[in-house]
Parts: C-alpha cells; sequence; structure tokens
C-alpha cells in the first residue's frame, strides 16, 4: 500500500510535466497553473497518505521496498527500478511535495507577466519528480539518477530567463558545478559495486561492515566521494560558488530549489549513508569540518551583500553547513529536523522577499529598498517572522533545530565541542545579518530618488501560502523540544537503529547550555543589527569607509570564483592556447594537408588512364581479363 | 545420351564470343558496336545452353533467356543514344565522344 502510493507521488509530478511540456499550441494560464498545481498537491496527499499509512506500522517495520522491474543484470550485479519507503524518505516527500505545492501556489501570481508560464510550471513539475526519485530511490544508481536529472531541472530553472546573459552563465555554472559532484557520486558507487557487488541500499548497510571494513581506505574513500556529490549539490565549500549566482533564476525558483529541497540533497545523503559514515571516521570528521567552515564563512559573507537574494543565498548555504556539520558529527535526528525546519522558515523567506521584489518590478537592491514597512505591511510582517525563525529567536522553529544540531556537537569530544564554537558564534551573526537585511529594507527612509516602481500590496495567491509558511516557521518547532519530547528524533530513531555506534545523545546540560548561549547571541545579533542599521540611519554610511579591505574580500566572497578563474580557467584556456597556435597548425592541419595534397599528386598518374576512347576500355577489359586468366593458371598448376 | 557433344558447343560459343569482341574493339560505329556486343552475350548463350544440355539442367535455359530480356533492354538504351546522337548532328564515332574523360 505504502509503495504503491509511493510510486503515485513520483508519477503525478512527471505526468503535470508530461502533459505541459506535450500541451498542442500554448495552454491558458489557468491551464498551466492548474496542471502544475493540482500535480504536486496530489503527490502531497499521497505522501501524507503514506505517512498516515506508517503510522500504523510498528516502528521497526515502517521500511517498505517495491520492485517495479530489473533494470540492469550483470553477471552477480543487479540493479531493480525500486522506491524504498521508510520514515527518512516520507519526511523529505512531505516536505518536497508539501512545500513544493505552496510554492506552485505563489507561482500562480509571481510569474504571471511571465511569457514561459506553460514552460515554467512544467520545469517546476519536472524538478519535483527528479526530487522525489531522489529521495525515493532504493539503490545508488536510482539515487544517481535522481541526483542528475535534479541537476538538469535546476540548470533550467536558473537560466529561466534564457535572454539573459547572466541567466545563462549561472545556470552553465551551477550545472558545471553538479557535475562534478555526480562524477564522485558515480566513482562512489563504482567502488561498492567493486567492493560489495550491489547497489541496494539494504544490501550495501547490510554488508559495508564485513566488506568495507572499519576505518579502511576503502571506506574512507566511499564515504569521501559521496561527500564530493554532497557537497556539489548543498553547495558546501569548496563548491559552494554556484549558488549565490543561482539567484539570477525567479524567486520562486530560488525558494524551491535553492533553499527548501534540492541543496538539501546532500544532507539527505549523509544521512541515508550514515552507515557508511560511521566505518569512516576520517571522512565523517571531514564532513563536519567541512560544514563548519561553510557556515561561518558563508555567514560573514552574507553580512555585506547588497542583493537581496544574495542575503539569504549566503543564508542558506550557512544553514545547510549547519546540517552538514550535524549530519558530519552523528546528529542523524538534529541535521532532519533543522531540515525541516529550514524549508519552512527559508521558503518564507524568499516567497515574503519575493513579494517585495514583484512590488518594486524585479529591484533587488538594498540600496533602493527603506521604509517598505509602511507600503508592505504584510510582507515585512512575514519576513520579520522569518528573520526571527532563522536568527533562532527562543520559542521559534530555528531556535529548536539548531539547538539540536549544537547541543548534538557539544556532546560530542574535542571536534565536536569546537564545531560547537563556531556553530554557536555564527548563530549571532546569523541573527545580524538577517536583521541587517530586514532594516535595511523595510526600515529606515525611503532610497533617495524613490523606489523603482510605486510598491503595490500582493494579492491572495502569493499572500496565502507566505501566510501558512509563516505559521509553520512559528510553531513547526514545537514538535521536538528538548526534555520534553522529540518528534523527529522518535520518528527517525528506527532508520539510525544499524548505526555502528550509537547516535550522539545530547545531555540536559548540553541542551540547557546550548539554548542559554545561543539564545543571548541572537539577541545580540540583532541589537548589534539595530545599532548599526536601524538606530541611525546615517552610521552606516560613516561606517563605509571602515576596514575597506576586508569589506571587499566579504562582497566578492573571499575571492573563490576569481580563484577559479585563475587556477582552473586561465590555465585551461592557456593550454588550449598552446595547443591551437603550436600544436594544431603543425599536428592536425598538416596532417590533413599533407594527405590531400598526397592524393592530389597520385591522382595526376592515373588520370592518364581516363582517355574517354571506349575501345581502350574495352581492350584494358580484355587486358585484364587475360591476366586473371593467367594468374589463375599459374595458381592452379 | 545421345546428339552433338559439349565441345561444339563450346567451341561454336567461344568463336561467336571473340569475333564479338574483336569487333567491340576495332569498330567505331555505335550501332556496330551494339551488334558486336549482341554477338558476345549470344556467344555466352550458347555456352550456356550448351551445359544446360550436357548435365539435363533447366538451369542453363532459363538463365540464357534472362540474357535475352536483358540484351534487349540493353539495345533499346543503346539504340536511343544512337538517335540521340544522331539528332545532336554529331559523327556516329565512339572515339569522338570523349568528353568525359579525366
Amino acid at each position: 500500500m505504502a509503495t504503491t502510493l509511493g510510486w503515485i507521488t513520483l508519477a503525478l509530478p512527471l505526468a503535470g510535466f508530461l502533459i505541459l511540456a506535450l500541451w498542442p499550441g500554448e495552454p491558458s494560464k489557468r491551464v498551466s497553473a492548474a496542471v502544475g498545481c493540482g500535480s504536486i498537491l496530489g503527490g502531497f496527499g499521497c505522501a501524507a497518505a503514506i505517512f498516515l499509512g506508517l503510522l500504523g506500522d510498528s516502528p521497526e517495520e515502517r521500511t517498505h521496498v517495491s520492485r517495479l522491474w530489473t533494470w540492469i543484470d550483470l553477471g552477480d550485479l543487479r540493479v531493480d527500478a525500486a522506491i524504498q519507503i521508510d520514515q527518512l524518505s516520507v519526511l523529505m516527500m512531505l516536505v518536497i511535495t508539501g512545500v513544493g505545492f505552496l510554492i506552485h501556489l505563489y507561482s500562480a501570481e509571481y510569474m504571471a507577466g511571465s511569457r514561459g508560464y506553460r514552460r515554467f510550471y512544467a520545469e517546476m513539475n519536472f524538478f519535483v519528480f527528479s526530487m522525489l526519485l531522489l529521495v525515493e530511490a532504493a539503490n545508488v544508481l536510482f539515487l544517481i539518477i535522481g541526483w542528475a536529472l535534479v541537476g538538469l531541472a535546476s540548470y533550467l530553472l536558473i537560466g529561466f530567463d534564457h535572454d539573459r546573459p547572466a541567466a545563462v552563465a549561472a545556470a552553465k555554472k551551477a550545472f558545471v558545478v553538479n557535475v562534478v559532484g555526480d562524477i564522485g557520486m558515480v566513482l562512489a558507487a563504482v567502488l561498492l559495486i567493486r567492493e560489495l557487488g550491489t547497489l541496494d541500499y539494504g544490501a550495501v548497510f547490510a554488508a559495508a561492515p564485513a566488506g568495507l571494513g572499519q576505518g579502511t581506505g576503502v571506506a574512507e574513500a566511499v564515504a569521501l566521494l559521496l561527500f564530493v556529490g554532497a557537497a556539489a549539490k548543498s553547495a558546501q565549500v569548496p563548491f559552494h560558488t554556484w549558488l549565490p549566482d543561482a539567484m539570477e533564476g525567479p524567486t520562486p525558483v530560488s525558494a524551491l530549489i535553492h533553499a527548501a529541497t534540492m541543496v538539501t540533497a546532500g544532507v539527505y545523503l549523509v544521512v541515508r549513508m550514515h552507515v557508511l559514515y560511521q566505518l569512516a571516521p576520517i571522512a565523517a570528521d571531514t564532513v563536519a569540518v567541512v560544514g563548519a567552515i561553510t557556515l561561518f564563512m558563508a555567514a560573514t559573507i552574507a553580512i555585506v551583500q547588497v542583493d537581496i537574494k544574495r542575503v539569504l543565498a549566503w543564508s542558506t548555504v550557512s544553514q545547510i553547513g549547519y546540517m552538514i556539520m550535524g549530519a558530519g558529527l552523528g546528529v542523524y535526528g538534529g541535521a532532519m529536523f533543522h531540515f525541516l525546519e529550514h524549508a519552512f522558515f527559508k521558503a518564507l523567506l524568499f516567497l515574503g522577499v519575493g513579494i517585495v521584489i514583484h512590488a518594486l518590478a524585479g529591484e533587488q537592491s538594498l540600496d533602493r529598498m527603506g521604509g517598505l514597512s509602511r507600503h508592505l505591511r504584510f510582507a515585512y510582517v512575514t519576513v520579520a517572522i522569518g528573520c526571527l525563525a532563522i536568527a533562532g529567536f527562543p520559542g521559534l522553529s530555528g531556535f529548536f533545530s539548531k539547538d539540536a544540531i549544537l547541543s548534538g556537537a557539544l556532546a560530542d569530544g574535542a571536534l565536536g565541542k569546537t564545531l560547537w564554537v563556531v556553530g554557536t558564534l555564527t548563530a549571532g551573526l546569523t541573527a545580524l545579518y538577517m536583521f541587517r537585511m530586514l532594516f535595511r529594507a523595510f526600515w529606515g527612509p525611503e532610497p533617495a530618488g524613490g523606489y523603482a516602481h510605486p510598491p503595490h500590496p500582493s494579492g491572495p495567491l502569493m499572500a496565502v501560502p507566505v501566510a501558512v509558511l509563516a505559521v509553520l516557521s512559528v510553531v513547526g518547532g514545537w514538535i521536538e523540544v528538548p526534555g520534553a519530547w522529540h518528534g523527529i528524533d522518535d520518528w527517525l530513531h528506527p532508520v539510525f537503529a544499524d548505526s555502528v555506534g550509537a547516535a550522539l545523545v545530547a545531555s540536559g546540560t548540553d541542551e540547557l547550555i546550548t539554548g542559554i548561549c545561543s539564545s543571548v547571541l541572537c539577541i545580540a545579533g540583532i541589537a548589534a543589527a539595530w545599532w548599526l542599521f536601524a538606530r541611525d540611519p546615517s552610521r552606516r554610511l560613516r561606517l563605509a569607509g571602515v576596514a575597506r579591505p576586508a569589506r571587499g574580500v566579504l562582497e566578492e566572497g573571499y575571492r573563490f570564483d576569481e580563484a577559479y578563474d585563475e587556477i582552473l580557467v586561465n590555465s585551461t584556456r592557456d593550454v588550449g592556447d598552446v595547443l591551437r597556435r603550436r600544436v594544431e597548425p603543425a599536428g592536425v592541419q598538416g596532417l590533413v594537408t599533407a594527405t590531400v595534397a598526397g592524393m592530389r599528386e597520385s591522382a595526376k598518374g592515373l588520370q592518364k588512364a581516363q582517355s574517354g576512347l571506349l575501345r581502350t576500355y574495352a581492350f584494358m577489359i580484355v587486358l585484364g581479363l587475360a591476366l586473371v586468366g593467367v594468374v589463375l593458371a599459374l595458381a592452379i598448376h | 545420351m545421345s546428339g552433338v557433344p559439349l565441345v561444339y558447343y563450346l567451341g561454336l560459343s567461344g568463336i561467336l564470343f571473340l569475333l564479338g569482341l574483336l569487333g567491340v574493339m576495332v569498330r567505331r560505329n555505335p550501332l556496330l558496336l551494339l551488334l558486336a556486343v549482341e554477338l558476345m552475350l549470344n556467344g555466352a548463350n550458347v555456352a550456356l545452353i550448351g551445359f544446360s544440355r550436357h548435365w539435363n539442367n533447366s538451369d542453363g535455359q532459363i538463365f540464357a533467356l534472362v540474357v535475352m530480356v536483358v540484351a534487349a533492354a540493353e539495345v533499346v538504351v543503346g539504340l536511343g543514344l544512337v538517335v540521340a546522337v544522331f539528332r545532336q548532328r554529331l559523327e556516329l564515332d565512339v572515339d569522338q565522344m570523349s568528353r568525359l574523360k579525366g
């Protein structure tokens, strides 16, 4: 039952995509939106039904695998077209379809002025299908297929405005970086086939402790290669450069793909493969450290960004850093909890900011905003809720989920405690950069020269999803309250029962220390933002000259792009240049010219035989026949 | 089986074929050229029928019929070409028709 519904969940967005893509002529906007939203709503219904069905099973028997047919049958290797429904995949499915539906609904109004309305919904449905395939796959091969399709969907949607060069360049960048990750995934799959002879999750996890061994080179290699894929998809250092550029896509795309769902695929991957990471302590520590570096770096960059969507993009990178850090340390429940809450408040922030961008006719610069709380009351309130949630204000969702990761880290050894310090300090930075954005956009004076476009409030289709997400951002955290109940942890517990070591369990003291520290830092961050950006608007201008070089480094994201250009792009171009100017003329072109000249010269001799005299030809035939006859006669003797 | 021995058939066939071949090589008039080709084909036909009788197998005779059909078709095309050349008021000499040489 659960698996049948799982297949339907997968089929609905695919059907929506096919209907929209193959619809003869141009369907009306109403039809496009109805098909696009309807298929996702249906998927959410199925996912919810699966969830309710699983509640009826006993906790240990909630894993269901369904095979449709054998995809590959090669010697001992057999890979099926199969899906696996368990607690982890259902949680992901609920978020993808649930938040996805709200964003689809929002887009109906947001994209109303766009020419490619049908294409937009077709590609969005295609993305949801790919993402569902990624989380429902029952083996590594189908995981990789979903992984690659998600990359393709992301490429298509970032480059949605394909007549804008910046959007096309951003799409290409995202695709190339993601393909680097795909290569890591494929290599990991090849290693798994070689060592274990199977790709099915269940079989891999059962065979891994004996087949790979604890802490062996192979186990570390598999885990690290998988993490290359995870880091590329989840925009972790050093593969993070594509995500801020991906903001060239329409705002609902940023909300769905580059905040709520796709970029968390890396977190899902590490959590899904937790058995392998427990066998590979070095790889797991690498994951945690990369997550910590990313979350701190991205937070510092977010403080100085002027483009409002880039602030959110860097905050996404930072928040996913928290999840990756948690997953690396073994705080799987906390990582998934933060994934869930992040999907709520980050989608809320993007959609709320989307109202602002829509109202200002595409203006994204904070310099051209200010004082908007007077014009866009609804957007102001909802974005403020989102900011409080992401900053971890006590009682809101981000407070619980971020602390779940941090208190888990505090329960760990020396590494975990070090990372706890980084994570907790960054919680203060998070409050600082989020409220900087809020104050600069909504408080203070109106920009000199007025708004780009007179702000107008949004319609109900945009308001309703934002309101729902705002409510979820406020109350969503209460499904897991330290010391009282642990909804997410208990739900996911059987998935991690096969872990080699016990997952980290935070003590009450750890939770208390973390809660107090992060609350204090959150409020301090908000206060600092208020003092810097709201209390006296001219202070920001006076501070602009301070630490100019450091700010420049931050504004350019620690110059990763420049470094990649210098090291990878330019050196490749130089090699190509040498090949073109030295090797190509002498080698390739020379060879071709020599061949042509040789043919022409040798043909000149043969040309004489073509006399045009019929009788000569006949004579030649007779001569040839005679020769053949003589040769045959000699051969027979 | 009594009758004409095989060697006479082959002798006649060889003589006809060689006459035709000689005609193709020395004649310059396309009409006579076609005639000579026809002679070669019929030489081959005689050989086919001779073998057919020798082995008491009708395949050779059937093949000879096929050759006749092909020969008829070939003559039609050839004569068509001759008429076309004649209409152009050109000399009927195959050695003159060498414009397509390499």
